[in-house]
């Protein structure tokens, strides 16, 4: 009991002799803790409209972030009586070393190779990535479900970034019957592709004879398209095609095969007919 | 002529490739015949001649005159023309195309 009074009668001197000083840097531990996230948060935002790469803006906000929070940890720290030497020295050697660290050690952490909005393949799954964190990335695909898939396995996998490059090539195959106009159907299927405001001009379209199949010969349009448009771009001039080699009268080949009956002098099927009794073997 | 020569020729020469697509129609306004573009001319025009075509087709079937009469608010000649307002031929014929002809 006494011990405990004694503890409180300390408290109290020391209340009495520091208190000011102690409620102050309370206030500007406080006080500086909201001015920092807000800062950060402002911070974020404003970088964010200059600097498309999400991951330099958050680490620059972090580093500034960092600096901030040593400072107001300084000045309280100051405010109750530590001397500002050593305690500046401290907190620059932590904070000049984490920042060392980040800087040496991020190119060894491994990092997914997409963004949040990109359109990837990875695995059997296609879709739009919504978020990451650090154990899974949340992935929507086109048909309205949600996948949380562990980044473990898209480390391991084969993904395909939609978005990593801006281009992107469409590829119209179509097989024309043997006896329709060749140079026809090439030239109808190249101003097909020019004349799209989205195909880019340059590369130019190209039209190839791919093969000469059993069904028919194989045209290939090749042309480049926006990475937005493509897949709208590749349906609607599938489309086309298939409309503008109607109009032109230019017609596909369809899988067709020819049977052709060789009738031989010993061969039994020849009086092969539903009342015929089948050899027995 | 040098090869750079010739391809500029071809790509400004054979097939001027349009940079949008517009809506081109007539309004009838106030017993007045109006002409109109969708989008207008001060927007962006579209970049697909399949979805402008399309949604041609389906302006002028949500606004078609009832028989010979032309009402207030109905829709004719409803065609789709490039940025310059040059009509543009129908992707699926390779003709000129109007929606809902009307010679008056």
């Amino acid at each position: 009991m006494n011990e405990q009074v004694g503890r409180f009668q300390e408290l109290g001197r020391l209340m009495q002799n520091h208190g000011l000083e102690m409620i102050t840097a309370l206030v500007i531990l406080i006080v500086g803790l909201f001015l920092t996230k807000w800062t950060v948060k402002k911070l974020r935002e404003i970088l964010g409209k200059f600097i498309n790469n999400t991951a330099t803006v958050s680490m620059v906000v972090n580093s500034v972030g960092v600096l901030l929070l040593g400072v107001v940890i300084t000045a309280s720290a100051m405010e109750v009586g530590a001397r500002p030497g050593p305690m500046v020295a401290a907190m620059m050697i932590v904070v000049l070393s984490t920042i060392g660290i980040i800087v040496i050690f991020r190119p060894l952490i491994p990092t997914l190779p997409f963004k949040v909005g990109n359109t990837v393949k990875a695995g059997n799954l296609l879709g739009k990535v919504e978020a990451t964190t650090v154990l899974n990335t949340r992935l929507r695909t086109f048909d309205g479900k949600t996948f949380f898939v562990p980044n473990r396995q898209i480390l391991d996998d084969i993904v395909i970034n939609y978005h990593f490059t801006k281009t992107r090539r469409i590829k119209i195959d179509v097989i024309i019957r043997y006896d329709q106009d060749l140079i026809k159907a090439k030239r109808v299927l190249e101003a097909l592709m020019i004349e799209d405001a989205r195909i880019l001009p340059k590369p130019n379209p190209q039209v190839y004879v791919l093969e000469l199949g059993l069904n028919g010969v194989r045209l290939g349009g090749r042309c480049w398209v926006n990475n937005l448009k493509f897949w709208v771009t590749q349906c609607e001039m599938l489309e086309k095609t298939k409309l503008r080699f109607d109009a032109e009268g230019i017609k596909f080949a369809y899988s067709q095969l020819e049977v052709s009956y060789r009738k031989e002098e010993d061969d039994w099927t020849e009086d092969l007919s539903p009342d015929t009794e089948m050899p027995e073997n | 002529m040098k090869l750079t020569e010739g391809m500029q020729l071809i790509a400004e020469g054979w097939i001027v490739k349009p940079e949008g697509f517009r809506v081109k129609f007539q309004q009838m306004t106030n017993g007045e015949l109006v002409t109109g573009y969708s989008p207008p001319e001060t927007d962006t025009p579209l970049d697909s001649d399949v979805t402008t075509w399309r949604y041609a087709w389906k302006l002028a079937m949500a606004a078609s005159p009832e028989g010979d009469e032309l009402h207030d608010g109905c829709l004719v000649n409803v065609t789709v023309v490039d940025e310059k307002g040059s009509p543009i031929r129908y992707y699926a014929t390779g003709k000129p195309e109007i929606f809902n002809p009307s010679d008056i």
